[in-house]
C-alpha cells in the first residue's frame, strides 16, 4: 500500500494552511467581483447611497449642534425695566442684584445704548430719529451663577422695577428637544437604511451562491469545510461594504463641497462665521470599518443560512 | 482483514414515506473492490449518499472503519468526506477551472503545500494519461477524458474508500474497460473501491464481488467465483 508512505511530505502547519486558504479566498473573491463589474458596481452604489443618507443627516445634525452650541451655552436673563425707572435707580438695582449669590454679573444697557445699537443694526436710522423721544427701556443683562436659572428669572420678574423678564430657557429647552428628536430620526434612519444595506449585500451574495450552487455542492462533496465555502463570500461582502463606505464618504464629501460656499454666504449674512464641518479622518475610518462590517455581516448571515440547508438530512 | 465500511441493518425512509433502503447489511474489507447493482430505484444512490453523509440512516448503523457515521456532526462531516473519494457519471467538474485546478481541489482542502500539489497533480494526471491536458478546461475534453479527470480528482488524496456512481454509464466499452482497470489497480494502493453499476457484462468481466439491491433490499451478495459467465 502506498498510502501513508514514508515519502509523504510533512504536514504543513495549521497557521500556514489557514493563511493559504485565506489568500486563496481573498484572491477568488476579488476575481468574482471583477468578473461581474456591473453587478458589483450596482450593489456598491445602492449600498453607498443607502449609507450616505443617514451619514449626511448625522453630519447635518452635528453641524446644527455646533451652530446652536453657543446659543445653548448662553444663560443670560434679560430684565427690561419700567420706563419710569431712571438710570440712577437702574444702577442701584444692578448693584443690589450683584450682591445676590445666584447672580454672577449684571450689565446695564441704557436706553441710549440700546437705541444706538438698534440704529446701527436695523438701518432704520431716519425713522428712529423721526420718533423724537427714545421708546426703549433700560435693560439689565443678568448672568446667573447658580443652577436654577428659572428661580432667578421668577425673582427678577417679582421686582417692582421689572417690566419684562426675557429668559430663553424654554426656547433653549425646545431647541434641545428638536435636536434630540432630529438625532433620533437620524439613528432610526441609520438602522433602517443600514438594514437595507445589509439586505442588499445579503441578496447579492445569495444570488452569487445560487449561481455557484453546483460548484459549492462539488466542493462540499470533496470535503470542503463550512469555513472554506463561506470565506470567499465573506470577503466578497467585505469588499462590497468597503466599496459602499468609500462611495458614501465620497458622496458626503461632494455634497459638502457643493454646499460649503452658499452656506457660508448665508451664515455670513447673519453675522456668523459658521463653516460646515465634515468628517475628520478618525470618523471617516470608523465609517469605513462600520460599512465593511455591515458587508461582512450580510454575507455571513446568508452563507450561514445556505450552509444550514446543506446539512445531511435527518429522518 | 478489517473492514473499511460496514452497514448493519440500515434502513432509510425519506420524508414523504419513500422507503429507499430496508435492513441492508454488508461489509467492505480494506483493499477490496466490489460492485453494487440493481434496477433504477433499487436504493443504490441512497447507499452512496449514506456513505458520503449526504443523508443519515433512519435506522441501523453505518460504520466507516471504527467511526459510527451517525455521530459525525458539524465540521467532522467535511473531514469524513475527505476520506471518501467520489466519482460521478456526470463527472461534476468545475467548468471554469482547468484540469489541474479541478484535480488539485482535494489537496487544497487538506492544506497540502503548493509545491506538493503541483507534483501530485502532475503525477496522477500522467497515470491517467492526461499529462498533456493539465491546462485544458473540462469543455475541451472528451467524455472519457472528463471521466478520467473526475477519477484523478477522487484518488489524488488517496482516500480510504472510492465510491463511483455509474462511472462508465456514458462511455464506450473500450473506455469503460480502461476505467475499470484503473479502479482495479487502486486496492493495491490502499484504496477500497465500491462501484455502482447496472452494466451486467461489465460486472461479469470484472469478476469482483457484487451486491444486488432490489426495492431497497439487499437480495444477493455474490462472490467473484459465483459469477456466472
Amino acid at each position: 500500500m502506498s498510502r501513508n508512505a514514508a515519502t509523504a511530505p510533512a504536514a504543513p502547519s495549521r497557521l500556514r494552511v489557514w493563511l493559504d486558504q485565506h489568500l486563496h479566498s481573498l484572491a477568488f473573491s476579488l476575481g468574482r467581483a471583477a468578473r461581474k463589474p456591473g453587478s458589483t458596481l450596482l450593489t456598491v452604489a445602492v449600498m453607498g447611497l443607502a449609507l450616505a443618507l443617514p451619514l449626511g443627516l448625522s453630519i447635518v445634525m452635528d453641524n446644527l449642534r455646533h451652530f446652536t452650541g453657543s446659543v445653548q451655552q448662553s444663560r443670560e436673563i434679560g430684565l427690561f425695566l419700567k420706563l419710569d425707572v431712571d438710570p440712577a435707580a437702574a444702577a442701584r438695582l444692578a448693584a443690589s442684584l450683584r450682591q445676590r449669590a445666584d447672580v454672577e454679573s449684571v450689565e446695564v444697557r441704557t436706553p441710549e445704548q440700546a437705541l444706538a445699537e438698534f440704529r446701527d443694526g436695523s438701518g432704520l436710522g431716519e425713522a428712529i430719529d423721526a420718533l423724537g423721544e427714545n421708546p426703549l427701556p433700560t435693560l439689565l443683562l443678568v448672568q446667573p451663577a447658580g443652577a436654577d436659572d428659572a428661580a432667578l428669572a421668577r425673582a427678577l420678574q417679582a421686582l417692582p422695577q421689572a417690566d419684562l423678564v426675557q429668559h430663553d430657557a424654554l426656547w433653549r429647552q425646545r431647541l434641545e428637544r428638536w435636536l434630540g428628536f432630529g438625532q433620533r430620526v437620524v439613528q432610526v434612519l441609520a438602522v433602517l437604511l443600514g438594514l437595507g444595506a445589509l439586505l442588499v449585500v445579503g441578496n447579492t451574495v445569495r444570488l452569487d451562491i445560487q449561481s455557484r450552487r453546483e460548484e459549492i455542492g462539488v466542493l462540499q462533496l470533496l470535503g470542503a469545510s463550512d469555513g472554506f465555502i463561506r470565506r470567499p463570500f465573506l470577503y466578497l461582502g467585505t469588499w462590497y461594504g468597503l466599496g459602499a463606505g468609500i462611495l458614501a464618504l465620497g458622496l458626503i464629501g461632494a455634497a459638502g463641497l457643493a454646499l460649503r460656499e452658499p452656506l457660508a454666504a448665508l451664515t455670513a449674512s447673519y453675522g456668523s462665521a459658521f463653516r460646515l464641518q465634515g468628517l475628520d479622518a478618525f470618523h471617516s475610518a470608523m465609517v469605513l470599518v462600520g460599512t465593511t462590517l455591515l458587508g461582512w455581516l450580510g454575507a455571513w448571515a446568508v452563507t450561514g443560512h445556505f450552509l444550514r440547508q446543506t446539512r445531511p438530512t435527518e429522518t | 482483514m478489517s473492514s473499511v465500511l460496514r452497514f448493519d441493518n440500515v434502513s432509510k425512509q425519506y420524508p414523504g414515506g419513500h422507503q429507499a433502503l430496508v435492513d441492508v447489511s454488508f461489509e467492505v474489507a480494506e483493499g477490496e473492490m466490489l460492485f453494487v447493482t440493481g434496477h433504477s430505484g433499487a436504493g443504490k444512490s441512497t447507499l452512496l449518499r449514506l456513505i458520503h453523509l449526504s443523508e443519515r440512516p433512519s435506522r441501523g448503523v453505518v460504520l466507516f472503519g471504527e467511526r459510527n457515521l451517525a455521530r459525525v456532526r458539524g465540521g467532522k462531516v467535511a473531514l469524513h468526506r475527505r476520506e471518501v473519494g467520489v466519482v460521478y457519471q456526470d463527472h461534476r467538474l468545475l467548468t471554469d477551472r482547468t484540469v489541474a485546478e479541478n484535480v488539485s481541489l482535494p489537496l487544497i482542502l487538506r492544506g497540502t503545500r503548493r509545491g506538493d500539489i503541483a507534483k501530485r497533480v502532475r503525477s496522477v494526471l500522467e497515470r491517467m494519461g492526461l499529462g498533456h491536458r493539465q491546462k485544458a478546461l473540462p469543455a475541451q475534453l472528451s467524455a472519457g477524458e472528463q471521466q478520467r479527470v473526475g477519477i484523478a480528482r477522487a484518488i489524488i488524496a488517496e482516500p480510504r474508500l472510492l465510491v463511483a456512481d455509474e462511472p462508465t454509464g456514458n462511455l464506450d466499452p473500450t473506455l469503460s474497460a480502461e476505467i475499470m482497470e484503473l479502479f482495479a489497480g487502486l486496492p493495491e494502493r490502499g484504496t477500497s473501491v465500491l462501484v455502482v453499476s447496472h452494466d451486467l457484462p461489465l460486472l461479469r468481466r470484472m469478476r469482483k464481488r457484487v451486491l444486488v439491491l432490489d426495492h431497497g433490499r439487499l437480495i444477493d451478495d455474490i462472490a467473484p467465483q459465483d459469477l456466472a459467465e
